[in-house]
This record gives C-alpha cells, sequence and structure tokens, in this order.
C-alpha cells in the first residue's frame, strides 16, 4: 500500500521534473546573471564579487546586532509609500532612484535580498523589495535561502559595523507592466488568471484585517498562499514543488497572463517574484492597492463563503 | 530557562562593575544559600537610588538628580501655567508626586535593563553589561508611545530618513539630555546642545537648486518639519486624571505658540478642561495657554507630499488648523494659532 503510493508521488514528481525543464529551461527568456534564491553557502564564497550589492532589510536594530559583512541597511519601510490611505504603494520613481543611489546600486548590479523570515509578512517584504528593485530596473535580483536566521544557524560570518556604500547616481529604466492599477485587476478579471496569495481564510472570507473593509476575494480569483512557499525552517520549497503547486492552481502555460494580489501588496510579492523569476511564467503582474483599495470600491465584484 | 535576567558569567571576572560583588549594589544576604534569606531587603532596582552609582559616578549623578528624566519637571512646567498658586500646591501633592514622577528613569533604565513598561520587562540589556547606549531596548519603550514608532514608522506611517541611515536616537540627543545640565531646569529648552534640525543642515548647503530655493523663501516663516514631516503623528485627546487619553493620527499646521512668527507642526496636547477637576483643581488659568504646541514629529523625509507641491500650502491650506478645526471648548487661546498662508497667485 505504501509503496505503491509512494511510487505514485515519485511518478508525478518525475512529470512535474518533466514540466519543469520543457517550461524552465531555454524557454524561460529571463537573462540572469545570478540565481533567484542563492544559498549562504553561495553568498559567503561570493561576499566581494565585483558587482554583488547586498541589501539587509531588516529593521535598523536588528542589522546593528549583527549583519551579513558587507551588507548594506535599507529597513524595509524604506522600499514602500503610503498613499490615498494604502499602505505599501510604490515609492515615486526619484524617491526610489534616490535610494538605489543611496545603496550604490546600479542597473547592471546583482542585488542580494537579506531579510527574516520569522514570521509570513517578512518573508514576503524580501519578495516586496524584489518586485520593488525589478520594478525600478534592476535584473539580477536574488533572496537569501533561509534568511538572516538560517545564516546566523550556520554560523557564518558576522558584523557589526554600519557599512555605508559609494553612492551612484541611479538611473534605470522602470518596468512599469508589472503593477497594475485597480482599474486593470479589475478588468482581467475572467480574462487573466487572477490569484489570491492570502491565507485561505481570507480568500474564503471568515478572516479579514482591519484595514481591508470587507471580507473574501475577487469573484473568478484562484487561491494561492504565499506563506506556503517555505518551508517550516524558513527555506524556499524545492523548485519542481513550487512548479506543481503552480501548475495545479494556474495551469502549466507559462505565457498566460496571471495577477496577483493579497491585503495590502505584500504577500502579492511571494508568487509574483516564484512565478516570474523561479519558475519562468513569462506574464505575472500584481496590484500592489491589492484588497485595502479594492474593497473600497463598491463595484469591486467581492465574494465570500465560496472557492469560485 | 527565561534569559532575560540571566548575567553573563564573564563579566563577573572582567567588568570593574561586579568587583564588589552583587550585594554592593543590590543589598540582600549574599551569604545565603536559601532564596527566601538571600533576597531579604533585596533592591530590584538599585539605580533608583543615585548614591549607588555616585561612588564612581560622581558628577554624572549628581548632574542627573536634576534632570528631567528623573525629576519629570517637564511634566510639571507643561501644565503649570494653567493653575492658580494655589491649585499648583494641590497639583504637587495629589498628583505630580503621586503619579508623574512614577514614570522617572533610573540609571539602569538606559545602562542595565529595558524599562519595565505597564510593570513588565524584557531583563537586562546584554547579560547584566553596563552599556553606554541600546536606544532600541531602552529609549524606544519608554518613548513607544509616541516618538520611536513614529521613528521607525511602525505607527502607520514611513520611517524617518535618519533611522533609515542608520541613525538612533543619541546620535541626535545628547548627553546633556540625559544627565542633565548640572542644576535644576525645568524644560528641555533649557539644555544647550539639544538637537536643531539647522545645526547639522546649515543653510545654504543644499545640493539641488529646488531645495535652495524653497529654504530661502521660508526662513523663519515655515519651520523645517512643515515641509518635512512626512505626514500623521500621534495626538492625543481629552485626557482625564486617571483615566487616561485617546489618541489618533493627525497633522497639524499653525504659528508657532511660542514664536508666532513662524507656521510649523502642531500637536493637541492632552490637557482639558476638566483634567484635573475631580481632584479639585478648575485650572483658573486654563485659557492663558493654548492646547495646541508646537510638535517635532520623529517622522522627516526628503520629500513629502508640501515639498512637492507649493499650492498645497498656499492655496489648498491642507493641513492648516481653522477655527472649525478647534478642539470644543478649548483654550481661548488657540485662536491666536490660526494662519492663512497668501495665496502665491496674485
Ligand atoms: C565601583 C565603582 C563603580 C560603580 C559603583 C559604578 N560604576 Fe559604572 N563604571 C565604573 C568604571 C571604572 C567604568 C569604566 C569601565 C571601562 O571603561 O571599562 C564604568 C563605566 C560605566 C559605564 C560606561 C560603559 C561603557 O561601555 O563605556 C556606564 C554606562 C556605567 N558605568 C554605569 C553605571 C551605573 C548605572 C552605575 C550604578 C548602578 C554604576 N556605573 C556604578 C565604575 C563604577
Ligand atoms: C524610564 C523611561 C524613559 C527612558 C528609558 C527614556 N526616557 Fe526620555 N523621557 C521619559 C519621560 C517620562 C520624559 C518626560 C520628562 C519630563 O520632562 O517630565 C522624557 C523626556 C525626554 C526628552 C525631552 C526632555 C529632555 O529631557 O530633554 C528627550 C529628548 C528624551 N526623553 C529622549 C530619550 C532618549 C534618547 C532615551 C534613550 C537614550 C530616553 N529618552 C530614555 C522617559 C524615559
Ligand atoms: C535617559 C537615559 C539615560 C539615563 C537615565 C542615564 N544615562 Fe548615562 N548615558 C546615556 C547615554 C545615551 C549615554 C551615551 C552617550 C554617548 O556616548 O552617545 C550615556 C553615557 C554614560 C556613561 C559613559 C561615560 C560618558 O560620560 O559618556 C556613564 C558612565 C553613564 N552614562 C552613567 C550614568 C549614570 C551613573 C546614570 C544615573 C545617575 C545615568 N548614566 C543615567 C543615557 C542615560
Ligand atoms: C554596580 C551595581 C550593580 C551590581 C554590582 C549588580 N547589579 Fe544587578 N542591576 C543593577 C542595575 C542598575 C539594574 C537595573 C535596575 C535599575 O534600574 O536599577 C540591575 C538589574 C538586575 C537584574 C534585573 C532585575 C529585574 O527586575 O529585571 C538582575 C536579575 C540583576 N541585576 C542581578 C544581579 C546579579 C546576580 C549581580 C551579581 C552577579 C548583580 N546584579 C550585580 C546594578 C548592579
Ligand atoms: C535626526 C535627529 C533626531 C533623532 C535621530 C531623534 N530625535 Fe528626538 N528630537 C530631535 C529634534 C530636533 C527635537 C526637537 C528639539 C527640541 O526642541 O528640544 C527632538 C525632540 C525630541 C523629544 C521632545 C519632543 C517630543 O516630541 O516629545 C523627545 C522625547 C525625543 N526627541 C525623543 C527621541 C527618541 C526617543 C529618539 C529615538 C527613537 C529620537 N528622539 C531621535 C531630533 C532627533
Ligand atoms: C545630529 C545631526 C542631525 C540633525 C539634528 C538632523 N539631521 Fe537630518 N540628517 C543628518 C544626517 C547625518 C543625514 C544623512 C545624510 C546622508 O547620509 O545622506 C540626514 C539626512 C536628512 C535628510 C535627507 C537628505 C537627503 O539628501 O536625502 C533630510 C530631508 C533631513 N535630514 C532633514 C532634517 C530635519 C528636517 C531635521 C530636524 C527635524 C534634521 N534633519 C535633523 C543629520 C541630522
Ligand atoms: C517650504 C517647504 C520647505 C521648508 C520649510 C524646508 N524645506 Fe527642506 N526641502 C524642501 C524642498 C522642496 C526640497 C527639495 C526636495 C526634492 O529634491 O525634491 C528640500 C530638501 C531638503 C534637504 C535635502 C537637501 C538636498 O541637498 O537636496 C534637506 C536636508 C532639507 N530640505 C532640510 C531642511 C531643513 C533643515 C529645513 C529647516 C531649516 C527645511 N528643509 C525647511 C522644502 C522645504
Ligand atoms: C508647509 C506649507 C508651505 C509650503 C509647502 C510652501 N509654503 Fe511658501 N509660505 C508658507 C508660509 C506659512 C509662508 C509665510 C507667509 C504667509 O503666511 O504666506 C510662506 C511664504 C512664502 C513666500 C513669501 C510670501 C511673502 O510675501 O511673505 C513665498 C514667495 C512662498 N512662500 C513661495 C512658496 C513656494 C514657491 C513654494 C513651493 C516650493 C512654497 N511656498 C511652499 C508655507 C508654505
Amino acid at each position: 500500500m505504501k509503496n505503491r503510493a509512494n511510487a505514485k508521488r515519485i511518478i508525478i514528481r518525475m512529470f512535474y521534473a518533466v514540466l519543469v525543464l520543457l517550461f524552465l529551461g531555454p524557454l524561460s527568456g529571463l537573462a540572469r546573471d545570478i540565481a533567484p534564491v542563492v544559498s549562504g553557502e553561495w553568498l559567503e564564497k561570493n561576499l566581494s564579487a565585483p558587482g554583488l550589492v547586498i541589501v539587509d532589510i531588516r529593521k535598523v536594530e536588528s542589522y546593528k546586532a549583527g549583519h551579513v559583512p558587507g551588507s548594506l541597511s535599507a529597513f524595509y519601510g524604506s522600499w514602500v509609500a503610503k498613499k490615498n490611505n494604502n499602505t505599501n504603494e510604490l515609492l515615486e520613481p526619484d524617491d526610489l532612484f534616490d535610494l538605489l543611489s543611496s545603496l550604490g546600486i546600479t542597473p547592471t548590479s546583482k542585488v542580494v535580498i537579506v531579510g527574516s523570515v520569522a514570521s509570513a509578512p517578512e518573508q514576503c517584504f524580501r519578495t516586496r523589495v524584489a518586485w520593488t528593485l525589478i520594478y525600478g530596473g534592476v535584473k539580477n535580483v536574488a533572496l537569501l535561502d533561509g534568511g538572516m536566521e538560517k545564516w546566523l544557524k550556520d554560523k557564518r560570518q558576522v558584523a557589526t559595523d554600519f557599512s555605508k556604500a559609494k553612492e551612484s547616481e541611479y538611473e534605470g529604466q522602470l518596468e512599469k507592466g508589472i503593477n497594475l492599477s485597480k482599474e486593470q485587476i479589475l478588468a482581467g478579471l475572467g480574462k487573466a488568471v487572477v490569484v489570491d496569495t492570502r491565507p485561505p481564510d481570507f480568500f474564503f472570507g471568515v478572516a479579514k484585517v482591519p484595514n481591508v473593509a470587507k471580507p473574501g476575494h475577487l469573484k473568478t480569483a484562484v487561491c494561492l498562499p504565499s506563506p506556503w512557499l517555505l518551508d517550516g525552517e524558513g527555506m524556499m520549497k524545492k523548485t519542481e514543488e513550487l512548479a506543481a503547486m503552480a501548475a495545479g492552481v494556474v495551469g502549466p502555460d507559462h505565457a498566460k497572463e496571471i495577477m496577483s494580489y493579497c491585503n495590502t501588496g505584500v504577500f502579492a510579492s511571494g508568487w509574483w517574484y516564484v512565478l516570474r523569476e523561479v519558475l519562468g511564467y513569462r506574464n505575472v503582474k500584481l496590484h500592489d492597492g491589492s484588497m485595502e483599495e479594492l474593497a473600497r470600491d463598491p463595484n469591486a465584484p467581492i465574494v465570500k463563503y465560496t472557492w469560485k | 530557562m527565561y534569559k532575560g535576567v540571566l548575567v553573563d558569567k564573564g563579566l563577573l571576572e572582567s567588568d570593574p562593575h561586579f568587583a564588589q560583588g552583587c550585594s554592593f549594589c543590590h543589598k540582600g544576604n549574599e551569604e545565603s544559600q536559601n532564596k527566601e534569606a538571600a533576597h531579604k531587603g533585596l533592591m530590584k532596582r538599585p539605580s533608583d537610588d543615585l548614591e549607588t552609582c555616585a561612588g564612581c559616578h560622581e558628577e554624572i549623578a549628581a548632574s542627573y538628580k536634576n534632570s528631567l528624566h528623573y525629576t519629570s519637571a517637564g511634566q510639571r512646567h507643561g501644565v503649570m501655567g494653567r493653575f492658580s498658586e494655589g491649585e499648583l500646591r494641590i497639583f504637587d501633592v495629589k498628583i505630580f508626586e503621586k503619579s508623574c514622577r512614577s514614570c522617572h528613569a533610573s540609571c539602569g533604565d538606559c545602562h542595565v535593563k529595558s524599562p519595565a513598561i505597564g510593570g513588565v520587562s524584557t531583563g537586562l540589556l546584554k547579560g547584566h553589561r553596563f552599556v553606554k547606549k541600546d536606544e532600541g531596548k531602552t529609549c524606544a519603550l519608554c518613548h513607544g508611545g509616541r516618538v520611536y514608532p513614529e521613528f521607525t514608522g511602525e505607527y502607520g506611517g514611513v520611517p524617518d530618513v535618519h533611522y533609515q541611515k542608520g541613525m538612533a536616537c543619541a546620535d541626535c540627543h545628547s548627553k546633556g539630555e540625559f544627565h542633565g545640565v548640572g542644576g535644576p531646569y525645568t524644560s528641555r529648552r533649557d539644555v544647550k546642545g539639544r538637537p536643531a534640525c539647522i545645526g547639522c543642515h546649515p543653510a545654504g548647503q543644499e545640493k539641488s537648486k529646488k531645495a535652495k530655493t524653497a529654504h530661502t523663501m521660508h526662513a523663519g516663516k515655515a519651520s523645517c518639519t512643515s515641509c518635512h514631516s512626512s505626514g500623521n503623528y500621534r495626538n492625543c485627546y481629552n485626557c482625564h486624571e486617571g483615566k487616561g487619553a485617546t489618541s489618533k493620527p493627525g497633522f497639524i499646521l499653525g504659528r508657532n505658540p511660542r514664536n508666532k512668527d513662524i507656521v510649523t507642526t502642531l500637536r493637541l496636547v492632552p490637557t482639558v478642561r476638566g483634567t484635573f477637576e475631580e481632584m479639585g483643581i478648575k485650572m483658573e488659568n486654563f485659557d492663558r495657554l493654548p492646547n495646541y504646541w508646537d510638535a517635532y514629529p520623529h517622522n522627516i523625509k526628503k520629500r513629502t507630499e508640501r515639498t512637492r507641491s507649493c499650492t498645497l500650502c498656499h492655496s489648498e491650506r491642507k493641513g492648516f488648523l481653522t477655527k472649525e478645526d478647534l478642539i470644543k471648548d478649548g483654550s481661548k487661546a488657540n485662536e491666536e494659532l490660526l494662519v492663512v498662508p497668501k495665496s502665491l497667485t496674485k
């Protein structure tokens, strides 16, 4: 009995491994000079690699208490703006370019994001920063797998100085297409695959955060929670497993238009990053206003107590 | 085991503070093997008695005795202008000594362990090391209702640019504000060397012409925070002795009550006409002082909606206090703070 179940699981895994090869391999079109998720081992060996910028997005106090040597502090809050009553909006381009300049980043830099994996929002702060960097025109963005917790657990080198970068004069090409307005995501319902990346309780409508006016999800959206991206140790799940999860919910077609949202645009970046940067889906977008903005619109079709 | 109160063993040998044993500061009976007996007469907060530290840090202890963090005189100073002489005497006995003074800082609150908030402390800062500073675990807690969350952006806003650049409280606030200035004083304005924006950002050193122009036009007319405070900060409403106040975010512009030529960010202070009513203090001079005071929100940004748009102040008057906004039954002095900036189009 058990053996047969195992065999079946292996066959399924192989099937998805083939799928991954088919869709991810040379087809994926996204030229990268760094893997989308890097290990502590890799990072420790490459600490002084040319063009590498390590950005620590944890609170400044945590950074000062101990960080990856040479990494620069840029607290998560520096990467988002509060606008029109939405808590997590993109920075204005001038503020974003100032921030990138102060970190010495150029469009060809390889940026490794170091964050905490202590909570689901913090896990996705990392991908939200990655999305913002890519929006700003930096293509080579990576996450440190397992976050600072894993780095410390593995007893890797730690510094307590406050490193400053040699400032650059950042000028990049904004990739505006990856950010959706409310009108765009509403127009996508029924046409694109709209992905709700919050935990199922929120999707179903039995849970709600205070800053979102109504419980439930956008009609026709599918549920694919970002907290499920990592294993219990805060490590990114294996690529074939992620591919299988994605294929099961959004389908295997990498050309399909996909739109992600959540409460405020943090969780939405988790699957955005994995779908596009790890799995090679080519047409993935994110609505940074998310439910906070959508639920204020009486015309947005928000439904609850249904999985459809 | 809970590590919050675990003393780092290595310190006992290396740190001069421990040379004379624990009981030197904590009293109790070091010889006893029995908890009850050993803890008899134990002082949990030895540095509340400044003598504990004075033996070796004489000057600091002598000066600290008069500092606002120890005397809480600033709080008294803030309200006393509203009292008659008789009322001040009642206030001092019934309220100041009992309630305000209770939240003063001991040396250890900044140097040894996280201050207890609502009776709870997270324990020693670093295994009982006597640290120079650790703002995130000390200042952050006592100033955690307003200043600290504003600074890190956790109060629903965005982080202060100085926090973003790695600065902490003591990078701007200097020793005079912690250890006092020597003799007695009643307001933080008496401390020389307290921080000022202009002290670190002198006029004329701007990188951009845009900044230079805006600054030249407003020198002596609008404060730095009026343009650079990024948004809402905490305002307290309707405080009643023993019941506390309610707070909500807001952003208010008006004349600085201390210098009416300048427009600045204002904060509503919680004292209302009835605040001390139950203690028999009517506040005979209530109307002498306004209910709004100049505020220094710790939420500075280079660009804000006001640095982006001149018309926000000059025609829309966004954020400016109006007669309709004034709190009900407030001080008569409030009206002097109202201002209508000139329209830029003639
Ligand atoms: C027996 C003498 C003695 C007593 C009592 C004493 N100190 Fe000290 N303290 C010292 C000495 C000596 C130094 C300098 C140590 C050094 O430079 O390593 C010092 C340094 C310090 C420092 C600076 C630490 C640093 O990292 O530079 C602080 C803070 C401090 N003491 C606080 C206190 C407080 C608070 C008390 C009272 C609870 C106290 N001390 C009582 C002798 C004492
Ligand atoms: C035990 C609680 C406590 C701690 C710890 C504490 N404060 Fe305070 N602080 C207060 C109180 C209460 C006041 C109001 C005192 C008064 O004026 O009556 C105050 C006032 C101030 C003031 C304005 C008045 C003045 O004295 O200049 C500043 C600035 C300040 N604190 C900064 C800090 C910084 C920076 C730290 C950390 C190094 C810190 N505080 C730690 C409770 C605390
Ligand atoms: C409100 C917080 C606060 C309180 C209360 C406080 N200190 Fe400090 N103290 C500081 C800070 C902050 C510094 C470090 C200033 C710096 O170097 O930037 C400091 C520095 C020191 C130092 C290092 C030597 C020096 O002069 O820089 C000693 C010693 C010290 N304090 C002792 C004391 C003693 C003794 C008391 C009580 C009598 C006390 N402090 C109360 C905040 C405080
Ligand atoms: C030089 C003075 C000094 C000496 C010696 C000293 N302490 Fe302390 N201790 C303090 C101060 C100061 C505090 C913080 C409380 C305060 O603000 O006064 C503190 C706090 C503590 C606390 C935390 C109490 C609480 O309520 O959370 C513990 C536990 C403690 N000390 C244990 C010890 C032990 C054990 C020793 C001997 C190994 C020792 N201390 C020696 C000054 C001292
Ligand atoms: C960039 C510099 C800077 C930093 C960093 C800074 N402050 Fe201030 N702070 C100021 C200035 C300027 C004032 C107004 C000075 C005055 O009028 O005395 C002020 C005023 C204050 C006041 C009195 C006014 C009020 O709003 O109650 C307190 C308390 C205070 N700061 C606490 C803190 C604490 C706690 C921190 C760390 C979380 C901190 N400050 C960090 C510059 C700074
Ligand atoms: C103790 C010195 C100090 C004080 C006081 C201070 N600042 Fe700063 N400020 C700095 C430093 C240092 C920086 C960071 C410069 C850098 O790294 O680019 C900075 C950065 C800034 C920036 C961002 C500049 C840029 O080019 O991005 C602004 C805006 C600013 N401060 C405004 C203010 C205002 C308004 C106040 C008063 C509330 C103030 N500062 C008080 C030292 C100070
Ligand atoms: C009338 C609004 C206004 C007032 C008042 C104001 N500023 Fe500014 N400030 C600006 C504008 C506009 C900029 C340019 C922002 C940009 O680059 O988009 C600026 C930029 C700055 C910068 C960055 C400078 C640079 O080199 O680019 C600093 C630092 C600063 N201000 C500090 C201050 C200080 C300190 C005060 C008080 C003495 C002050 N500001 C008062 C509008 C104002
Ligand atoms: C925070 C609000 C605020 C902003 C933003 C602001 N101003 Fe002002 N401005 C004032 C105040 C207050 C005065 C003082 C005189 C008054 O009441 O009109 C003033 C005065 C002036 C004056 C002098 C008028 C006179 O005759 O005294 C000029 C010119 C001016 N501003 C231009 C600008 C320009 C240009 C901008 C955009 C770069 C701007 N202001 C942004 C508040 C603001």
